[in-house]
């Protein structure tokens, strides 16, 4: 996410370049309609001053050429909430015309931002979305009665099948050459009321038997069935990801990196550079080219690419805030809100957008706390993909074990932060959206978006992490640490002294934490003190620079020293009383 | 009677409630009527319906909003 802040304003409103807002409430379709009328070009920015990011894409419909803005969803425009005052200032910059996206389902909510819009001088169009949704739950609105209320345009649509959208742009463009006077604000009562009565004039409600996708919206939301299924889609998820990822590995990703790539590049470069240690250094058994293309591509890529297919999909269609609210009573105990699961789930992925993530609407006690606990016992993809390596061939109950684990120690960091932490955590009050199908459109590009940032993000920093192994492993640098950090590795940790490069890349990214480890011919007991070191230990290089951005260096420190020190302490306690048990046994 | 103590699938009316933006924002103003869709173990959100939609509310909250049952035929 880059900070150009003012890409907006870099566009002015009266040239030949028109400048459309998309606005609306939370969860009517907004994304989609704009992944459906935008380009190729999309780029997500902060908003100068703000923790709010915003989307910006190009638009080119017939000769008419220009951008089109995603604003932060918004229930009004009074400015209370860092999204509604992003969302006031855009509209303050000024545009040719706004998008103002209207869910059919909840018509008589989503007035009031559309009565708020009224009250600027740019004309409005707008978008009645999800008219699938609505009669499949007998709502019927007669569009033209509610323009004629509105005194502006409305285009009935179906986002995510593109109808309705090309009829939306083209009286938008039409309309960006009008002008609009603003219009007297109406006082809370007057609005509402005027609300009340136009849908009463425009909107009838049949009965209809309920569908299947309703029922499953009901059950979903009570304890039983609603528990017991969040638990299935979790296992459902988990399956897909470590067991898909396992079949890519070994089927795909393994094969084609050990027998085509790897080969191909030794070729090469034995041709070029004689044999000898500067060869051994790149295609030797540990050359940076073929742990550097192995490591990040064959163990770790599938896992997080799994992982962000099943997540995005769960979090379109709509099913996350549903568990937020079945683990509310549970979270609150330790002080945080339910709606946290949702960025605490995300750092499964990685913590950096999860930390990021935590910027939507809670109080700072609460951002801390998940950030925190993230960066604490949150394995990320990366570092999931790294155990499975580790611990999914040798011992399953290992891996099992360290997974509750970290469950376990985030309860209990938990209930620990929420004493030292002042603050209170934002009570939950939020209006559960419709279960859908996710847009295709819209699913890509988030899914690419995604795997760009873990590209950029993480593969660079692997590399190099892997450079500086190549590096310090070589030239003897890993001697002397060895020598320094060996009696404490071996003695209380009770591994193998070579282990401590471990913790040296480990700084760099988490995975690489744990994958020196699995050239290292560990014993079982070994494999999951070293996983529990690695689970604890320091979060990488990028999420110590997330938390300084977010929260401050102190912080940042804090986290840091409380992961290394826990690392060590859980470690060393499960290898001393493994042995002991171990030494009762034998 | 504060919501908190409704009992699920049963209508009311609010006679009272605390002075929220989101409250107002999501359409709770005196006399809303809405169901009670479940309540959730250990003071969990209650999750009421209003209209076509499903609103969770926090327990605290829901300890606050005042309601009285509308009886149903
Ligand atoms: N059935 C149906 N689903 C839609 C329609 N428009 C959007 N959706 C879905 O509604 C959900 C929320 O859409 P999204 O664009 O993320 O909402 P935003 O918060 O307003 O950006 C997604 O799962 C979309 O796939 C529509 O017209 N019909």
């Amino acid at each position: 996410m880059n900070c150009h802040g003012d890409a907006a304003a870099q566009v002015k409103p009266g040239n030949n370049k028109m400048k459309i807002l998309l606005m609306g409430n939370p969860n009517v379709g907004k994304s989609v309609v704009f992944s459906k009328l935008t380009g190729v070009h999309v780029d997500s920015s902060n908003y100068t001053g703000t923790t709010v990011d915003y989307t910006i894409g190009d638009i080119n419909f017939g000769k008419q050429q220009g951008v089109m803005i995603d604003v932060p969803g918004t229930y009004s425009l009074e400015a209370t909430s860092e999204a509604e005052k992003v969302a006031v200032a855009l509209l303050e910059e000024g545009a040719d015309v706004v998008i103002c996206v209207l869910d059919a389902t909840h018509l008589e909510r989503n007035l009031g931002l559309a009565f708020e819009l009224k009250e600027y001088p740019i004309p409005i169009i707008y978008c009645l979305n999800l008219m699938d949704v609505a009669e499949r739950q007998g709502i019927k609105i007669d569009a033209e009665k509610l323009a004629e209320e509105l005194g502006s345009p409305v285009i009935p649509t179906v986002a995510i099948k593109n109808q309705g959208l090309r009829e939306l742009m083209q009286t938008a463009v039409k309309l960006s050459k009008e002008r609009k006077d603003s219009e007297p604000k109406l006082d809370e009562e007057e609005k509402w009321n005027r609300i009340k009565e136009i849908v009463s004039k425009v909107q009838a409600q049949v009965d209809k038997e309920l569908t299947f996708i309703e029922k499953l919206e009901d059950w979903t939301i009570q304890p039983w069935p609603g528990i017991p299924i969040a638990i299935l889609v979790l296992i459902a998820s988990l399956g897909v990801v470590v067991g898909g990822g396992k079949a890519l590995r070994a089927v795909v990703l393994l094969p084609l990196v050990k027998q085509v790539i790897v080969p191909f590049l030794t070729k090469i470069i034995s041709l070029v550079i004689p044999a000898g240690i500067f060869r051994n250094v790149l295609v030797g058994e540990f050359g940076i080219l073929v742990i550097g293309i192995e490591w990040p591509f064959a163990l770790i890529l599938p896992y997080v690419f799994l992982f962000y297919v099943v997540f995005s999909f769960l979090e379109d269609s709509g099913y996350l805030p549903r568990i937020g609210v079945l683990a509310d009573g549970v979270l609150r105990r330790i002080g945080i809100q339910g709606g946290n699961i949702i960025p605490m789930m995300l750092g499964y992925g990685c913590a950096v957008p999860a930390i990021l993530g935590t910027r939507a609407a809670n109080t700072n006690k609460e951002r801390i706390m998940v950030a925190a606990l993230v960066s604490f016992a949150v394995p990320c993809a990366s570092q999931s993909g790294a155990f499975f390596a580790l611990l999914g061939d040798k011992s399953i109950f290992a891996l099992i074990f360290v997974y509750l684990l970290s469950i376990l120690a985030m309860l209990a960091v938990g209930v620990i932060l929420d004493r030292i932490i002042p603050g209170k955590s934002q009570p939950m009050l939020l209006e559960v959206p419709n279960l859908l199908l996710p847009d295709k459109d819209a699913y890509k590009k988030k899914l690419k978006l995604r795997m760009k940032h873990f590209m950029m993000d993480a593969e660079g920093a692997m590399f190099i992490g892997i450079i500086v192994a190549a590096i310090i492993a070589e030239t003897g640098i890993l001697n002397e640490f060895s020598k320094l950090l060996g009696p404490f590795v071996e003695g209380w940790l009770g591994l193998p002294k070579e282990a401590s490069l471990s913790l040296l890349l480990g700084i760099i990214r988490r995975e690489l934490a744990v994958l020196p480890m699995l050239e290292m011919n560990l014993n079982t007991l070994q494999l999951t003190v070293g996983a529990i070191v690695a689970l604890f230990y320091l979060p990488c290089l990028s999420v110590f620079g997330v938390l300084t951005k977010e929260f401050s260096l102190k912080t940042a420190l804090f986290i840091a020293l409380i992961t290394i020190v826990s690392a060590f302490l859980f470690g060393g306690l499960f290898n001393q009383v493994g042995r002991l048990i171990l030494g009762l046994m034998g | 009677m504060p919501l908190a103590h409704g009992e699920k699938l049963s209508t009311y009316r609010i006679q009272a409630l605390p002075s929220s933006h989101l409250l107002k924002v999501l359409g709770f103003r005196k006399g809303t009527q809405f169901t009670i869709q479940s309540k959730q173990p250990f003071k969990g959100p209650i999750v009421v319906k209003v209209g076509n939609r499903s609103i969770a509310i926090d327990y605290d909250i829901a300890n606050e909003i005042l309601v009285e049952e509308v009886v149903q035929n």
